[in-house]
């Protein structure tokens, strides 16, 4: 069992990884992200209709991407540097398990690119590349 | 060589999606990072994917980075040098 916390800086309400499924740091990471009602950004987003903002998911694959790296991200600063044909095909909603997936494309010079998509039950919720910058 | 330094201007045009410009507008001996073509560090990681992608190349650490991209010369005798190897 990945020790999320022990990996990751971000906490709540800023934590978006719940669980690592599969990790080969270098290679390729699924996680998981359990969405519910209670979640502060939803209060607001929107108060009738509460759906994960494109913006979060993109982060959640972010912070998936760190499980990557092998070693624990305290203590490092890690930034986002890029986003790349980011698509938003379907909501997600309360109660969707997501499934985070991220493969590693390559590294230079400090910045790390990946693929990342983002599925509920089979279906795609975000597709995106990701740069992140490591320090 | 000036077939691949053709096709190199080419791969950089597309894979930076510098749309609107030819290869002709690229200089072979002006700097890609900084002045010159003025690349940014996320510029470089996409050239080192974009160079593996056409070319079989790997430019595994900065130091032949820091060399390779000096200009599209240099980028294009590095590619030839190692595409064999």
């Amino acid at each position: 069992m990945t020790d999320i916390a022990g990996h990751l800086p971000h906490r709540y309400p800023f934590l978006l990884v719940d669980r690592i499924l599969e990790r080969e740091p270098g290679v390729r990471v699924v996680a998981e992200k359990l969405v519910t009602a209670g979640e502060p950004h939803l209060q607001g987003h929107f108060p009738d209709r509460p759906l994960v903002p494109g913006v979060l998911l993109l982060e959640m694959l972010a912070q998936a991407a760190g499980f990557l790296e092998a070693d624990s991200l305290h203590g490092r600063a890690v930034f986002l540097a890029a986003i790349q044909d980011a698509r938003f095909k379907a909501p997600a909603l309360p109660g969707d398990r997501l499934r985070l997936e991220v493969a590693l494309e390559g590294t230079f010079g400090g910045l790390m690119k990946v693929r990342g998509t983002a599925t509920c039950e089979g279906r795609e919720v975000c597709t995106a590349s990701l740069m992140v910058k490591r320090s | 060589m000036t077939d691949l330094k053709q096709r190199v201007k080419e791969m950089i045009i597309d894979r930076l999606k510098l749309e609107g410009m030819t290869p002709d507008q690229i200089e072979d001996q002006a700097p890609l990072f900084g002045e010159g073509l003025g690349l940014d560090s996320i510029d470089a990681l996409e050239l080192v994917l974009g160079i593996e992608q056409v070319f079989g190349v790997k430019i595994e650490d900065e130091a032949s980075g820091t060399q390779a991209f000096r200009s599209v010369e240099a980028l294009t005798a590095f590619i030839a040098e190692h595409r064999k190897a």
